[in-house]
């Protein structure tokens, strides 16, 4: 490949190297024949550019380009216009639309626009030139302005130094080198710091989407040291909370949802793993050129849920596309629409999607590039995938707890649980191991035993929790006395894939006999395995009956740590039989044991199931196309996967696995020569730590959108980005802890005069918190958040499950419904009742700045809803526990809460009378509502 | 203006910016203003070399009645929605050569598939056709009422759709985009308008008695406009969320004095600032809705013989229902609300039950819901027009598609079909008893004056006094339109 800066002035000297021989200088000054053609080259500047002249450049010239198509420049030619034809193939007349235009048999279409149509005899002149190579002398100095190429954010990103500030005492790093002097240019100076409990708040608000706790005032509000400003970012960023802050930013902008979208609009129960995927990725602070490559291909590195983003978007049901293929190719084209418009919104800040039927009209995106941009995708399906080792550890420690009490039991009367089709677990005493060996003797079938996932589970150290250390992905390795030849499903490397399923399986070459061997990474210390035949429970054949586990550490000596001694009989009525010969003193209690363990199995299945993440499933595409005019019924020529031609190639082809295609594209995503990406991330981040980003259309930054208000900060930082290494935290450390952002946010008329929106920073915009932080605040003021991460949402809708959705908003509220909001299962379209109000984007289109909207609905919800009431119910419970009856304390106590501060004089008095004659919860109710509550300050 | 706004290079940067620099006044990210004379003579943005109009919006007034780009025929607009695609074929359109070749297949359309699968023969409609009104305009008997008013109707025979799926297909209906989350066309209306009447919503949506239609909120959503504009969904017997205080009226007041206190107080503290003024506009606004919004829902106050005439009084609970959302209707245009959007039919109840999604037994299902939908929305039309309100209100009949000529195979009813159907508009700015466009023989393909969703929207618009190719809104690197980057004005239906 060649690089990711813009080279289409190479291709362009290519072409010309090669059309550069020489050419006959005609003789025949006047009319010539077409013999003369027929012989000698045709001149372009003579033969061809005066029909051009006399015909066509009226309409598609410098003036005006119909269909966006010009034919006086070369370059706009090969690119074709809106139809995205090219209208010339140099040496392939037959390709190039132009000539299928000026024969068009239809007067309607063909060209020039309803004028006589051209001669033959000049329609062969551009048909022979075009043959010959298409040679437009002096086309290599074109201006290539049309498609943008010299535009600045396709310009690579180079370091530069700060600006030397004209007021160093105010400079507390590079950033506000370069904001103070674009402030000294219009005359403005920054404004003064803000006041510790302000600082404090917009911190909290900013990093954690949380008012300050108690706790965090108590110990800053009096830290005198030089630091305590640092000291408080470093906490606040080593906060889980801080995650589920800023994850939201990212999910709206892949416009995450946990609804399929259109008028079904059905749950796709196994879409949060993603979400909580992003909440660990913000707060791991992985580093954004990996999180991009886990995103687009998880599955190649193991993180499987990242791929979430891939189908975040809205997808219709299969149920509910037409029949008929034109609908079902359109639906499927829109399923792809979505995926490349994400990828150019979140990591590209190129509206890619505009090039779905045309060649883009403002930047260098041809139909062509989209097309072959979407075949990086064109594998990816909307469904539910199964994937490896992903778990609830916490309610899986719970009941492997209760399994092991209850298998222990019943061990002591002599027996085990007879042995399950779907799942086994064998416990033992920790013991260090390298091997871990699973010898089958006999199945139930007498075939050859299946096994789909051997898992080997380590103790649990430290930090380090209980994993499933026989994963290949671990570093284990599989070896086996045999396995079944020439079946894809039953495969050596599915006994440790962490896919369970007979599909996923693996079968021995010898009837009822085999071992299967795992040989850990390292010696680990382990203390239970984990097995079954078929996890779905759909075959229950070769189940092995008869069987030993062994294990060994890096000496080679064997010890057996699991068998089948005492499993009871699988067969029922051979159980029974073995019942009716135990002592009878036992028999009661061994039966309802055993029942217990199946109970106890079968729940375990309930919370380990085969792991379903709607992470988007994966298939060899095949061959991809162009589509004229983005119509899935008018396939063109064939495409390679790859990025925009402008930005190089990334060398695929058809045949590339399409799983390559993603990690090649995620690759060159995260490469430092990329000029977008680190751009487009650090616009992201300083967006919401200042309300607007330096580039004000944050998913656009080609030509429609807008030049970054500090073009060489953004460069500063994305440069710097890239350099600490892609680190998010670095970034917010740099941000935030700069004198820009410590500034006061109380305007001033100077300042209001000459930059209202303080774009050029000389004050704090201080704005409206959105519906999340305004949600978990009110919770957290009335003392109730629960702060349990992860796992399934929970849900802001009444139960319903009518085939077309009916998403009727709940009134009643508990415990869990009052964790963070980010949790709330993401409804596409429909609104909670409260807090969607607050301009929360819908999921349906892509997002990459919420609006701010103030609304008379906005006031009701705050007011009168359900959910409101009764937390103003609470807060004013959890005021009396903390105050008593003073009601003079109350206040203060609620305002010290909600705004960091004591009320003055005449806001305690109308509190007081509040409070007095109609009870503190109406001050309550009161106070959630207040701006000064509602805005980051 | 701030000062950035001049050191833009480029002509697009400086649109924008000046679209920025307003929010410097503006907190709700609505468009620029004064400048909008410059950009339509720049010729800017790609299909149509007329620059974009942006209203003129007041963050603490967001639904001001703003003006129109020019004069406009209709101030107020009343969309009737039949969901689930009503059969054109069993209704307003006329096919002899149907009922002629009635039970033989339709020629040219073997084995079709279309969107539930294979289609059988040619099938009439169950109801008879008659001549109607003075203009003698034929009509089916599964609809009387509105077949007398046929003299006040001007029909588009010709609306064509382009999915064949009821999302997709209301989303494009009410948004001009098949995918979800575009705003809806009272969204674009009230963003460019405003409403006549400060106390009451200026977009209401009026879910039909058995729920919402398909595509939900959809239907009345912002998509990326402004929270502000979204239509407020309530009817006659369902009010507004919230609307209603959980606390006696004094206790009310003394909350809210006490906010708008702490709010004054607070605002105070930020000179300027544009979002602080609209926060303590909206309680107000809040608080006038509480008192005028169960006003106009007091569909009892009217009078019997009104009550009569739409079949408010009628034992069948559906209809009556959805004779006091007809009701709801004509009081909320009455009193200057823009935007009305009237639902006939839901999908809660499941295919074809609730709604005009009659696959298997098209006669049994139109059997009920054709009363349902008859009396009360000619009453709705009667009303307008003996009230006056005709004149400057635009009454829309609409449905996302059509449905087949044929029967399905193995069943009796009908599949969808995008390629042709009805549409009727009545009253400001439109002929009265006119047919425009046409069907093929059978009613399957629009043939003749084939008009597209973008083209009635464009028709809605410019009615409104809005010129379809400049109400836009920047998001996401496109200067977005209701009507994407097509739709025409359809000029022979005005009057």
């Amino acid at each position: 490949m060649s690089g990711v800066r813009v080279n289409t002035r190479n291709r362009m000297n290519r072409w010309w190297r090669g059309a550069s021989g020489s050419y006959v200088v005609m003789i025949a000054m006047g009319a010539f024949t077409q013999s003369a053609i027929a012989t000698e080259r045709v001149d372009f500047a003579r033969d061809v550019q005066p029909i051009f002249a006399q015909h066509c450049v009226e309409c598609h010239g410098p003036e005006k380009q119909a269909s966006a198509l010009r034919m006086d420049r070369r370059t706009n030619l090969l690119r074709g216009g809106d139809s995205a034809e090219p209208a010339i193939v140099p040496g392939d007349a037959g390709a190039s639309y132009l000539l299928t235009r000026l024969r068009d048999p239809n007067p309607e279409k063909r060209m020039p626009y309803r004028r006589p149509p051209l001669a033959e005899d000049e329609i062969a002149i551009i048909e022979r030139w075009i043959s010959e190579g298409a040679d437009w002398p002096g086309a290599e100095h074109e201006e290539d302005a049309n498609v943008g190429a010299s535009h600045w954010s396709l310009q690579p990103i180079q370091p530069l130094e700060p600006p030397t500030p004209s007021r160093p005492e105010w400079v507390r790093n590079a950033i506000d080198a370069f904001i103070l002097a674009k402030l000294d240019e219009v005359g403005l100076e920054p404004s003064p710091e803000a006041d510790r409990v302000t600082l404090i708040r917009r911190l909290c608000f900013d990093l954690h989407g949380l008012l300050p706790s108690d706790d965090l005032y108590q110990r800053y509000l009096n830290d005198r040291r030089e630091d305590w400003y640092e000291r408080l970012v470093e906490e606040l960023l080593a906060s889980p909370r801080y995650g589920e802050r800023w994850a939201q930013h990212w999910l709206d902008v892949v416009r995450y949802g946990e609804t399929s979208g259109f008028e079904v609009n059905t749950p796709r129960e196994n879409a949060w793993p993603y979400r909580d995927y992003v909440i660990r990725a913000f707060n791991e602070d992985t580093p954004y050129d990996r999180f991009i490559l886990e995103q687009l291909a998880g599955d190649a590195v193991g993180v499987h849920e990242a791929t979430g983003l891939l189908v975040a978007a809205p997808a219709n049901l299969p149920g509910q596309i037409g029949q008929d293929l034109a609908s079902m190719l359109g639906a499927r084209q829109d399923e792809l629409a979505e995926i490349v418009t994400t990828i150019g919104a979140a990591y590209m800040g190129l509206t890619l999607h505009c090039a779905r039927c045309h060649n883009h009209k403002f930047d260098p995106i041809t139909l062509k590039d989209y097309y072959s941009l979407q075949a990086i995708f064109a594998g990816v399906y909307y469904d539910d995938r199964q994937i490896p080792d992903a778990r609830d550890p916490v309610r899986l420690r719970e009941l492997l707890t209760q399994y092991d009490h209850t298998a222990a039991q019943l061990q002591s009367l002599g027996a085990r649980e007879p042995v399950n089709g779907r799942l086994n677990v064998e416990s033992f005493t920790p013991r260090q191991v390298r091997f871990v060996r699973f010898t089958a003797e006999r199945t139930n079938s007498g075939l050859e035993p299946c096994i789909d996932e051997l898992e080997i589970w380590s103790v649990a150290t430290g930090d380090a929790q209980s994993r499933n250390v026989a994963l290949a992905s671990a570093g284990a390795k599989a070896t086996a006395s045999g396995t079944m030849p020439n079946s894809d499903i039953h495969r050596l490397e599915h006994i440790n894939d962490g896919m369970y399923g007979n599909g996923r399986s693996w079968i021995s070459n010898e009837l009822g006999r085999g071992w299967v061997q795992i040989e850990l990474a390292e010696p680990t210390v382990i203390d239970r395995i984990i097995w079954g035949r078929d996890r779905d429970g759909v075959y229950g054949d070769r189940l092995a009956l008869t069987y030993r586990i062994e294990v060994a550490d890096d000496d080679g000596v064997w010890h057996t740590v699991a068998d089948s001694q005492l499993r009871l009989p699988q067969d029922a009525s051979a159980r029974e039989a073995w019942l009716a010969d135990a002592p009878a003193d036992r028999r009661e209690q061994i039966a309802q044991l055993t029942q217990r363990m199946e109970a106890l199995t079968h729940e375990l299945l309930q919370v380990v199931p085969p792991r379903r993440v709607f992470a988007g499933t994966f298939r060899e595409p095949g061959p991809w196309h162009r589509l004229y005019r983005g119509d899935p019924m008018q396939k063109r020529e064939e495409v390679q996967p790859d990025i925009p031609e402008i930005f190089g190639t990334l060398g695929l082809s058809s045949d590339t696995p399409e799983q390559q295609r993603r990690v090649a594209l995620a690759r060159w995503l995260g490469r430092k020569d990329n000029p977008l990406t680190a751009r487009v991330m650090i616009n992201r981040i300083w967006q919401h730590h200042f309300g607007t980003g330096f580039v004000d259309t944050p998913g656009d930054f080609g030509r429609m959108g807008t030049q970054p208000s500090h073009p060489e900060l953004l460069d500063w930082l994305a440069y710097t980005f890239m350099e600490r290494g892609w680190s998010i935290k670095n970034m917010h450390r740099l941000i935030v802890t700069s004198s820009t952002y410590r500034q006061a946010a109380v305007p001033h008329t100077r300042g209001l005069a000459v930059d209202s929106q303080s774009r050029l920073l000389w004050r704090y915009p201080a704005r409206r918190l959105e519906a999340e932080p305004i949600r978990d605040s009110i919770l957290q003021a009335s003392g109730v958040l629960n702060l349990t991460m992860g796992g399934p949402g929970f849900n802001a809708f009444k139960p319903n499950d009518n085939y077309v959705r009916i998403y009727e908003p709940r009134e009643d509220f508990g415990p869990g419904e009052w964790r963070r909001m980010i949790y709330m299962h993401r409804v596409r379209m429909e609104k909670d009742g409260v807090f969607d109000d607050f301009d929360r984007p819908d999921a349906g289109q892509v997002c990459t700045q919420r609006v701010r909207s103030t609304t008379a609905l906005q006031a009701l919800n705050l007011l009168n809803s359900t959910f409101m009431m009764q937390q103003s119910r609470l807060f004013a419970e959890r005021l009396q526990r903390e105050m008593g009856e003073d009601v003079e304390r109350q206040i203060t106590r609620a305002f010290q809460l909600l705004y960091g501060r004591s009320p003055e004089r005449e806001e305690l008095d109308a509190g007081m009378e509040l409070v007095r004659s109609h009870g503190l919860v109406a001050f309550c109710r009161a106070i959630f509502s207040t701006s000064e509550f509602l805005m980051i300050p | 203006m701030d000062s950035m706004a001049s050191k833009q290079p480029t002509v697009i940067g400086q649109r924008l910016m000046d679209r920025r620099s307003f929010l410097g006044s503006s907190i709700m990210g609505l468009g620029g203003i004064a400048l909008t004379q410059l950009l339509a003579t720049q010729g800017l943005l790609g299909a149509t070399s007329k620059g974009p109009l942006r209203p003129s919006i007041d963050p603490a007034r967001p639904h001001a009645a703003r003006k129109p780009h020019f004069a406009p025929r209709a101030r107020n607009i009343i969309m009737l929605f039949c969901s689930g695609a009503i059969s054109h074929l069993d209704t307003f359109d006329y096919k002899p050569e149907l009922i002629k070749r009635d039970g033989q297949p339709m020629p040219g359309a073997d084995k079709l598939v279309t969107f539930q699968g294979e289609n059988g023969n040619l099938q009439m409609s169950p109801w008879k056709f008659r001549p109607r009104g003075r203009s003698g305009k034929m009509t089916s008997d599964l609809l009387p009422y509105l077949g007398e008013l046929v003299d006040e109707m001007c029909f588009i025979h010709s609306m064509t759709s382009k999915t064949n799926t009821h999302g997709p297909g209301e989303n494009f209906l009410s948004t001009g985009f098949t995918l979800d989350g575009f705003p809806s066309i009272g969204a674009w209306v009230t963003y460019a308008l405003g409403s006549e009447n400060q106390s009451l919503p200026a977009f209401v949506a009026i879910p039909d008695p058995r729920g919402v239609p398909q595509a939900s909120v959809n239907n009345w959503g912002p998509g990326f406009l402004p929270a502000v504009f979204q239509g407020t969904a309530f009817n006659a017997t369902k009010p507004i969320r919230n609307l209603a205080s959980p606390v006696p009226g004094n206790v009310d007041r003394a909350t809210r004095d006490y906010i708008q206190m702490l709010n004054r107080r607070h605002a105070e503290r930020y000179p300027g600032d544009t979002e602080l003024a609209a926060r303590i506009a909206s309680y107000e606004l809040a608080a006038r809705m509480q008192l005028s919004v169960p006003e106009v829902t007091a569909i009892d106050n009217e009078p019997a013989h009104i009550l009569q005439m739409y079949g408010a009084d009628s034992t069948d609970k559906l209809k009556a229902g959805f004779a006091r959302n007809c009701i709801l209707a004509r009081r909320l245009v009455e009193r200057g609300v823009r935007f009305v959007q009237l639902f006939n039919g839901a999908y809660a109840m499941g295919e074809g039950v609730g709604n005009w999604d009659a696959h298997r037994i098209l006669k049994d299902q139109y059997e009920v819901h054709g009363p349902i939908l008859d009396q009360p929305a000619a009453a709705l039309l009667r009303d307008l027009k003996q009230r006056g309100l005709l004149e400057e209100t635009l009454l829309v009949f609409c449905t996302e598609f059509g449905r087949m000529p044929t029967f399905q195979k193995g069943a009796s009813g009908r599949d969808h079909n995008p390629e042709g159907f009805t549409v009727w508009l009545a009253g400001a700015g439109v002929k009265r008893g006119f047919s425009y466009g046409a069907t093929d023989p059978f009613g399957y393909k629009a043939v003749e004056n084939v008009v597209t969703m973008h083209d009635f929207h464009a028709t809605i618009l410019h009615l409104l006094g809005l010129d379809h190719e400049r109400l836009t809104y920047y998001n996401n690197g496109i200067e977005r339109r209701l009507t994407d980057v097509h739709g025409h004005v359809i000029r022979d239906i005005l009057a």
